[in-house]
């Protein structure tokens, strides 16, 4: 599912990105890879706030359908 | 000398401990992306000196904006004797991901773990023997805040420097192992220097190095189409980026032990970001400090004291003679501080500094230099050009150094990460992401910094238009101008109050940015807006060390450009207005037949429809002036009127009985000045605060305007960036002026704003079709490359050829 409809405070693995190269590349070199896990703490109106490794990540909201989770 | 290299994370702490080496007083914030350009400075407590150079943050070395671009080359391109690599310990998986991009290069490599107090409070720990063991490579223990561990750092990274190093890669055991090495070998044959790290990076399908290595590429597209991973398929950078995570989990992570096994601990920050970037309450928390800065600075009754318990002021206490001045000494320093209502801190001190401090220091140079023997004409330039004009301009020091008070502070704990993150669902409308806030809330400090910053932003278009609008955030030294003319509006006319006045008009200026972003975003700068991917840094308390550095260097900055270009403005303004063309000397009150008169009156008639043009009649040119001389430095517009003004106070048949004579113009932060143009050329109300939106509007200063040449790096499109702007200027002022002289031309305007909107969305759903004039082809000639924009060389061949042809 999209990150922005998975449960708060739960362990996730990441699956698929779906950004361009570009963006791909960036959000990999934060931590958010294919295979990687991530933690969503807060999603209000779209947009998420994920802890990623030990960092806290800011996405906005178009960008959170394009990331899934499982 | 040797160079050392400081390369780490955003926000890991690399100018901390930079200022920490060097002893400079580089800017350091709590957000990722404040240090856009590399910087050096020296560390002398080595066996010899060493150049550090400090660099913009990156989170690989796969750069995705601009700045990070600049700290790729450096490492690359200049090869420093050793890298010191920052790893932020309390993130260490994420930053060790840029290590071992590091590592693959043939540099020395010595990392630094700061933040190791943070760990330790914690209750984590870190062997740092065992990762130094793991990497390879030094690993030293630091805290740039504390200055804990930098001499045994350096001492490492000296050591290190001496020596050759080899890269070296995480990613031997993967599937890619094999093709890695096969292009390096390729690479190393061809004599590329790091033949590894950029081996990597074409196997990653980096879009630097695929343009560097082309044939070297057909290597790695031949490999790629016979490969596939179940996970992957061949996506061959999504696979060496878990390759990377996969072995720093697997290797390196173990050196951290945590003390809590709990995984979901909500920190002191979580906490606070559940309410301060909460979807409802986020935005209005966000007013309220803006609103609660806005009256720490300008309010002459704090927390609205006076109001609620109806406090007497200082001539119900009998404390003022019957002129209105104080009774004794003591009184002038309680007036700095009470008049019927407690003042903001922010007031205070910049009464204190007026009316005790410059205002006495500057009155005294007056008095002797009127009772000397100078020449009067000297006696003139001294006092009326030097001496106002510069009293004019430092009188505004405590405001501004107020609020870049308030927003250090605002930026030094983290919150500007937050702001920048709810306010992008609004900016998102507009067509820019959450991440052009930051360049645009500097511009209320000053233009040029703001400018710069935007190379944290990754669209380009995105970053023009961000160029574009921050001289509408009214900079520090606009705020003189809006004080001075709305102060004088409610001493001239009793009307209104001098503080909304302001308010509104830096609100006007945020509304002509929004609307100047919506035009530009749907027409010139089309394109998606950009995605809004940011870190939220962990908040802390303001480090007060910090805070008196950024106050120190504004202060410096401020007084620099007082003494140099405002000086010199100055002068040159007060010979102008005192000079006729046939090089006599005039009067203050013959102002009218100098050669400033002149020229402006030249230009007069091009400001009529903005309401401070011909209208003004005789005397209307000083408004003119005041705005060329604004376009050097905005400062010079408040110094210009103080000139002005004392020159206007000579000249008979007005009565100028209202101000007070000429000590209130130095006394009076550029009011008095102002009300004395008022009277000399009958200005209307909506006429001034046109003025004011023009000046905030227009062309920013000198320095600005050089940035933003360096910052859009396309000539063609700073020179439209110009036009922009006085088109933009124009347009407000005149509407400003009209508008509020006839109201009902305001439904014209509408009309007119309804018209051009209705064109610009139906052009763009292609339901009506506008043609534009197509370029011109430029003859094709065999040097040419063809297809550049900015290149001379089409028009030069084509000159040589003519001629080889004659």
């Amino acid at each position: 599912m999209p990150i922005v409809f998975a449960p708060l405070n739960i362990d996730l693995r990441i699956v698929r990105v779906l950004a361009d190269e570009k963006t791909k590349k960036h959000l990999e070199s934060l931590g958010i890879t294919v295979n990687g896990n991530v933690t969503v703490l807060s999603s209000s109106g779209g947009s998420v706030v994920c802890r990623i490794k030990d960092g806290k990540v800011a996405l906005d909201s178009n960008l959170s359908t394009k990331i899934f989770v499982a | 000398m040797k160079r050392f290299a400081l390369a780490g994370n955003p926000n890991c702490g690399k100018t901390t401990l930079f200022n920490s080496l060097t002893g400079s007083t580089a800017h350091v914030g709590n957000w990722p992306g404040v240090t856009v350009d590399k910087r050096d400075g020296v560390y002398k407590k080595c066996a010899e000196p060493v150049a550090i150079i400090d660099l913009p943050g990156i989170y690989s070395l796969s750069p995705y904006t601009p700045e990070e671009v600049i700290a790729r080359n450096y490492i690359l391109d200049e090869k420093p004797d050793c890298v010191i690599n920052i790893v932020d310990a309390t993130n260490l998986e994420r930053n060790l991901y840029l290590t071992t991009q590091i590592l693959e290069m043939d540099v020395p490599v010595v990392i630094a773990l700061n933040m190791m107090d943070a760990v330790e409070k914690a209750g984590d720990k870190i062997d740092a023997k065992e990762l130094e063991r793991r990497l390879g490579v030094p690993v030293v223990k630091i805290s740039a805040l504390k200055e804990q561990g930098l001499s045994e750092l350096m001492d490492k990274a000296f050591n290190e420097s001496l020596k050759e190093r080899k890269g070296t890669t995480v990613l031997q055991d993967t599937a890619l192992a094999h093709l890695i090495g096969d292009v390096k070998i390729a690479l190393a044959g061809q004599k590329v220097a790091n033949p590894l790290f950029h081996a990597i990076k074409l196997v990653e399908g980096d879009e630097i190095e695929v343009e560097m290595h082309k044939d070297t590429l057909t290597m790695v597209q031949e490999f790629k189409e016979t490969f596939s991973d179940e996970i992957f398929g061949n996506d061959f950078e999504a696979l060496v980026a878990d390759g990377r995570y996969k072995y720093i989990s697997k290797h390196f992570a173990p050196v951290l032990v945590r003390q809590s096994k709990e995984k979901f601990q909500m920190t002191r920050s979580d906490k606070a970001d559940k309410v301060l970037t909460n979807r409802w309450a986020g935005i209005p928390i966000f007013l309220v400090i803006l609103f609660l800065i806005f009256h720490l600075t300008f309010s002459e009754n704090f927390l609205f004291l006076g109001s609620i318990f109806n406090l007497p002021d200082l001539e119900t206490l009998g404390l003022l003679t019957e002129e209105g001045e104080p009774i004794s000494y003591g009184v002038r320093w309680l007036a700095c501080i009470y008049d019927g209502a407690i003042f903001s801190p922010g007031v205070i001190i910049n009464n204190i500094w007026n009316d005790m401090l410059v205002g006495e220091l500057f009155g005294w140079i007056q008095g002797l230099v009127e009772g000397s023997s100078m020449a009067g004409w000297a006696v003139g330039l001294i006092n009326d050009g030097i001496i106002e004009g510069l009293a004019a301009v430092l009188s505004f020091l405590p405001p501004i150094l107020v609020l870049f008070l308030f927003f250090s502070i605002l930026e030094d704990s983290g919150y500007m990460a937050r702001i920048a993150f709810i306010l992008d669902r609004m900016f998102r409308r507009f067509g820019l992401s959450g991440r052009a806030f930051m360049p645009m809330i500097m511009g209320f400090g000053c233009s040029v910094p703001a400018m710069i910053n935007t190379r944290t932003l990754a669209d380009d278009k995105e970053r023009t238009a961000t160029v574009r609008v921050i001289p509408f955030f009214s900079c520090g030294a606009k705020l003189p101008i809006l004080t001075a003319v709305a102060g004088a509006i409610v001493m001239s006319f009793g009307l209104g109050n001098a503080d909304l006045i302001t308010y509104s008009m830096y609100i006007l200026g945020i509304v002509v940015a929004i609307v100047s972003v919506l035009l530009m975003r749907g027409t010139t700068l089309k394109g998606e807006t950009p995605p809004f991917i940011m870190e939220l840094p962990a908040y802390h308390a303001p480090q007060f060390k910090n805070l008196m550095i950024h106050l120190w260097d504004k202060t410096k900055h401020f007084i620099k450009k007082a003494f140099t270009i405002i000086l010199a403005s100055t002068i040159v303004i007060w010979f102008l207005t005192h000079f006729s063309f046939d090089w006599k000397f005039l009067e203050n009150e013959e102002i009218n037949e100098s050669i400033l008169a002149g020229l402006a009156k030249l230009l007069q008639p091009l400001f009529t429809p903005l309401g401070f043009g011909s209208q003004l009649g005789e005397f209307g040119w000083v408004f003119v002036v005041a705005v060329v001389a604004g376009l050097i430095a905005k400062e010079n517009v408040i110094a210009t009127f103080a000139t002005l003004g004392a020159c206007l106070m000579a000249v008979g048949g007005f009565d100028f009985g209202a101000i007070g004579g000429l000590d209130a113009i130095n006394a009076s932060d550029g009011i008095a000045a102002v009300q004395a143009m008022i009277i000399a050329t009958n200005i209307t109300i909506p006429a001034l605060i046109s003025f004011i939106a023009f000046n905030m509007t227009t062309i920013p200063c000198f320095a600005a305007v050089g940035t933003a040449k360096s910052e859009l790096g396309n000539k063609k499109r700073f020179n439209w960036t110009l036009v922009f702007w006085l088109v933009a200027s124009y347009i407000t002022g005149a509407a400003v002026y009209t508008i509020g002289s006839w109201w009902w031309t305001l439904f014209i305007w509408l009309a007119v704003v309804a018209a051009i909107t209705t064109v610009i969305v139906l052009y763009n759903k292609g339901k009506i079709k506008i043609k534009l004039p197509k370029k011109k082809v430029k003859k094709s000639n065999p040097s040419c490359c063809e297809g550049c924009s900015n290149c001379s060389l089409c028009d030069d061949a084509t000159k040589i050829n003519e001629k080889n042809d004659k």
